[in-house]
C-alpha cells in the first residue's frame, strides 16, 4: 500500500514537472516579446528583459521558476498588473478562492444530483421516469457548456429578470445559481448515465438476490448493498470531472463575468504575461493532478477486489 | 423393377407388395436431381461482418433515427450552400440585423417593383450585384434571345429589368425611384444588341428572391449560409481530428501491445503522463504559439499540402496538431488492451511461425480484428473534437473571421444576445444536434459491432 501511494505521488510530481516544462517552452515559443508595444524601443525591451531575468538562458529561467515554486513563490507579474506578486494576484485578490468555490459547488451538485438520478433510473428501469431521464442525460452530454450558460443567462436573467446577468464575486447565494448549474450539468448527466449502468450491473448480482430473499427492504438493498459497489466507476470518473470543471470554468467565468482563475488564465495567455501563465498552469494542473491522485488511491481503498500490488491491465 | 426384385431370391421380401402397400411407384426411387437435393440442405447465406453489424444496427431505432438526422445535417452543411443564393462571407447591403425569414429592404422593394416584369437583375439580389459589374460588355440570355449591353451608364443601386412584353424590353429603375407600393416614377431604357461582344460577361437572371431564413448579423451576412459553413467546418475538424487520433493511436497501441515487456512498460508510462496532463491548458497555449509559425509556413509554402492547409486557416490546423499531440492516448490504450488479448490467439502464433514480420502481423492480423473498437472510438472522437473546437472558438482562439465555425457563431451571437437571441439559437441547435446524433450513432455502433459490450 505504502509503496503504491509512493509510486503514485512520484508519478504525479513527474507529471507536474513535465507540465511546467512544456508550458515554459511553449510560452517562450510565442513569437515576440511581452514588452513589445507601439512605444517601446529596443533598449527599453532589453532593460525590461534584464529586470525580469528574461535575458538568461532558457534552461536557467526554467530552473529559477521551479526553485521559486518549491519555495512557494509564484513570481511577479510582467504586464497585466506589473510588479505585483503573482501570489497576491491569485490568492489575495480572491481569484483562486472564487474558482475553488465555483468548482467545488459544481462538483458537489453534479455528484449530489447525478448519483440519485442514476439510481432512480436504474431502479425504475423501463418506466417513464427511466425514459425521461435517459432523454435528459443524453441531451445533457451533447450541449456545450457555453450554450447552456448563455441560454440560462437569457432565460433567467434577461427575459424573466430573476437573477442578475453579472455574477461577479459570488457574494450572495443567488449569484451561484446559473454558473454552478451550467458548469455541473454535463457532469451531472454523465454521472447519472454512469451510475445507471453500474447500478444495473450491481442489481443483477447474486448477493442482491440473497438480500432480497432474506427479506431486506428494497430501500436498504439499494442504499446499503447495491450503491456501494456501483459507486466505483463514478469515483474513477471524478478525476476527469475535476479537469473538465476547470476547463468549463473558462467559459462560465467569462459568460457570467466572474473574475476567477479560468478567465485570468485565458487573458494571461493572450497578454503573454509569462509568470502568470506559468503560475496559473501550475496551480490548475496541481488541482487536476492532485484530484487524480486522490481518486487513484481512494478507489483502490474503496474496492477491496482491486489488488494494489498486482500489475494493472 | 417390381418384376426384377421378385425373381431375385425366394427368401427376398416381396418388394412389390411393400411398394403397393405404401402406394409407391418406381419413380419414387429414381435418383434425386441436383435442384431437389438443394432444397434438402439447410442453406444459410453467408453474412459478412459488416452485413451482420448493419443488420443489428438497423434494429436499433434510436441510432437509425440519429444516423438519418446526422445525414440531413451533413447535407445541410455540404449541399445547402449550393441551394441558397447567399454565401458565408458576403455582406449584403441593407440587410443588417434582420430577423429570421425576413427580406432585406432592397429585396422587398424589388419584389414589389418587379411583380409585372418577366425577369430582373437587382442589386438587392446577391448573385452578381450590378454595382459589381465591371465596365465593358455584358449579356443576358433570356427566352432564346440575347440582350447584350455595356455598363457605361453606371447602373448602380438599381434593378435591371427584362420585360419582353414591354416596348423597350431592357430597362432599369433606380431603387430611389420606386415608391413604397412598388410603382416607379421613372425608367431608363438600356440600349442593347443581339450580339454579345467577345469575352463579355454573362449575367445570370435572377427571378426569385430568397428570405434570410436564419436572419442576418450586424454586418449583413446571411446567418443560414454562415451556419451551413460553420457546420461544415465543425464536421471537417471533427472527422480530421478523429482520423489523426485513429492513425496515431492504433499504431502506437498495437506496437506497445505486441512488443510487450519493457517497451510496453515505457510506452504506457508515456501514455499515462500525457493522459494526466490537463490538456486544455496546453491546448490554449498551443493555439497562441502555433498561430504565427503556421501563418509563415502558409505564406512561404508552395506545395499542394501547405496550400490545402492554408485554406483551412491557422486555427483549424493548430486544433488538429493539438489532437495529434495529446488526444490519441485513449485510442492507444483501447487498442493495446485488444492487442494484448488477440496476440495470445493461435493464428498470431501461426503467423509468427510462418515468419511474418511484426509490421505484417499488426497490419494483417491485429488491426483488422480490432475493427470494432477502432470504429467506435473514432466515431465517439468526432463529437469530442467538435466540442473542443467550439470551446476554443468561443474563447476567441479558434477560427478567425470571416471564417465561421459553430463555436465562433455562438461566440459572435453573445455580443448582442439580449437583442437577437436567435443568432445563438441556430448554431447552438445545430452544434448540439451534431454532437447528440454522433453520440447516439456511436452507441449504436458499439452495440452492433461489439455485442459483448452491450449493457
Amino acid at each position: 500500500m505504502g509503496i503504491y501511494i509512493l509510486k503514485r505521488v512520484g508519478a504525479a510530481i513527474l507529471t507536474m514537472l513535465l507540465i511546467i516544462t512544456i508550458t515554459f517552452f511553449l510560452m517562450n515559443a510565442i513569437p515576440g516579446s511581452p514588452f513589445l508595444t507601439e512605444k517601446s524601443t529596443p533598449q527599453m525591451i532589453e532593460l525590461a528583459n534584464q529586470k525580469y531575468g528574461l535575458d538568461k538562458p532558457l534552461i536557467i529561467q526554467l530552473k529559477n521558476y521551479i526553485v521559486s515554486y518549491l519555495k512557494g513563490d509564484l513570481g511577479t507579474s510582467l504586464k497585466m498588473q506589473e510588479g505585483t506578486s503573482v501570489n497576491d494576484i491569485l490568492f489575495h485578490q480572491g481569484k483562486f478562492q472564487l474558482s475553488i468555490k465555483l468548482g467545488v459547488a459544481a462538483l458537489v451538485l453534479a455528484i449530489a444530483v447525478g448519483i440519485p438520478l442514476g439510481c432512480i433510473a436504474a431502479y425504475r428501469r423501463g418506466t417513464w421516469i427511466d425514459g425521461l431521464l435517459r432523454v435528459v442525460t443524453t441531451v445533457g452530454v451533447a450541449i456545450p457548456t457555453f450554450v447552456l450558460a448563455t441560454t440560462l443567462l437569457i432565460l433567467l436573467a434577461v427575459k424573466l429578470g430573476w437573477l442578475s446577468t453579472i455574477s461577479g464575486s459570488l457574494e450572495d447565494a443567488k449569484s451561484y445559481v446559473m454558473p454552478v448549474i451550467s458548469l455541473s450539468f454535463y457532469y451531472m448527466c454523465y454521472i447519472a448515465k454512469l451510475m445507471r449502468t453500474s447500478m444495473l450491473d450491481a442489481i443483477n448480482q447474486d448477493y442482491i438476490r440473497t438480500a432480497r430473499a432474506k427479506g431486506v427492504k428494497t430501500k436498504w438493498i439499494v442504499l446499503k448493498h447495491a450503491l456501494r459497489n456501483s459507486l466505483i466507476p463514478v469515483i474513477t470518473y471524478l478525476g476527469p470531472v475535476t479537469a473538465g470543471i476547470i476547463t468549463g470554468s473558462f467559459v462560465v467565468e467569462s459568460t457570467f463575468a466572474i473574475p476567477g482563475l479560468g478567465k485570468y488564465f485565458v487573458q494571461s495567455v493572450l497578454n503573454r504575461d509569462y509568470p502568470i501563465i506559468m503560475a496559473t498552469t501550475a496551480v490548475l494542473s496541481a488541482m487536476v493532478i492532485g484530484m487524480n491522485l486522490v481518486v487513484d488511491i481512494a478507489y483502490k481503498i474503496v474496492d477491496p477486489r482491486i489488488s494494489l500490488s498486482a500489475k494493472e491491465d | 423393377m417390381k418384376d426384377k426384385l421378385k425373381s431375385f431370391s425366394p427368401f427376398q421380401v416381396d418388394a412389390g407388395k411393400i411398394m403397393d402397400m405404401y402406394g409407391l411407384s418406381d419413380e419414387d426411387f429414381t435418383a434425386a436431381a441436383d435442384s431437389e437435393k438443394e432444397s434438402m440442405v439447410e442453406m444459410h447465406k453467408s453474412i459478412s461482418f459488416w452485413q451482420d453489424a448493419w443488420r443489428r444496427f438497423k434494429e436499433n431505432t434510436v441510432s437509425m433515427v440519429a444516423l438519418v438526422v446526422f445525414i440531413v445535417i451533413v447535407l445541410f452543411a455540404f449541399l445547402g450552400p449550393v441551394l441558397i443564393p447567399y454565401d458565408y462571407s458576403s455582406q449584403y447591403r441593407s440587410a443588417q440585423n434582420l430577423a429570421p425569414m425576413q427580406y432585406s429592404e432592397n429585396e422587398q422593394l424589388t419584389m414589389l417593383a418587379t411583380s409585372g416584369a418577366d425577369a430582373y437583375y437587382s442589386t438587392a439580389v446577391q448573385s452578381g450585384s450590378l454595382t459589381a459589374i465591371r465596365k465593358g460588355s455584358h449579356y443576358i440570355n433570356w427566352k432564346g434571345a440575347t440582350y447584350a449591353f455595356s455598363n457605361d451608364k453606371g447602373i448602380e443601386n438599381a434593378i435591371l429589368m427584362l420585360d419582353t412584353d414591354a416596348e423597350n424590353p431592357l430597362y432599369y429603375v433606380k431603387l430611389d425611384d420606386i415608391a413604397e407600393d412598388g410603382t416607379y416614377s421613372e425608367i431608363t431604357v438600356v440600349e442593347y444588341t443581339s450580339e454579345a461582344a467577345e469575352g463579355a460577361d454573362e449575367l445570370e437572371l435572377s427571378t426569385k428572391i430568397f428570405p434570410h431564413v436564419f436572419g442576418t448579423d450586424s454586418a449583413g451576412r446571411d446567418l443560414m449560409a454562415r451556419t451551413m459553413f460553420g457546420a461544415r467546418v465543425s464536421i471537417i475538424i471533427g472527422t480530421m481530428a478523429a482520423l489523426i487520433v485513429l492513425v496515431i493511436g492504433s499504431i502506437y497501441g498495437s506496437i506497445s501491445g505486441l512488443a510487450g515487456g519493457r517497451v510496453d512498460f515505457i510506452m504506457m508510462r508515456i501514455v499515462e503522463l500525457i493522459y494526466s496532463i490537463p490538456e486544455v491548458l496546453i491546448v490554449l497555449l498551443l493555439q497562441v504559439v502555433l498561430k504565427d509559425p503556421l501563418q509563415e509556413w502558409f505564406d512561404s509554402g508552395t506545395s499542394a499540402f501547405s496550400q490545402a492547409m492554408s485554406d483551412l486557416g491557422t486555427g483549424i490546423v493548430s486544433i488538429m496538431i493539438t489532437f495529434a499531440l495529446l488526444y490519441w492516448v485513449t485510442m492507444a490504450r483501447i487498442i493495446r488492451g485488444q492487442v494484448l488479448q488477440l496476440k495470445k490467439q493461435e493464428y498470431i502464433t501461426a503467423a509468427t511461425a510462418l515468419g511474418a514480420s511484426n509490421g505484417r502481423i499488426i497490419r494483417k492480423h491485429l488491426l483488422p480484428n480490432c475493427v470494432g473498437p477502432l470504429v467506435i472510438t473514432t466515431c465517439l472522437q468526432i463529437p469530442s473534437a467538435i466540442f473542443l473546437e467550439s470551446f476554443l472558438s468561443f474563447l476567441g482562439l479558434g477560427v478567425s473571421a470571416p471564417m465561421a465555425s459553430l463555436g465562433s457563431l455562438c461566440s459572435d451571437a453573445l455580443a448582442s444576445i439580449t437583442l437577437y437571441p436567435y443568432r445563438l439559437l441556430f448554431p447552438a441547435v445545430v452544434l448540439t444536434l451534431i454532437v447528440l446524433t454522433l453520440n447516439l450513432v456511436g452507441d449504436g455502433l458499439r452495440d452492433a459491432l461489439d455485442p459483448r459490450l452491450k449493457k
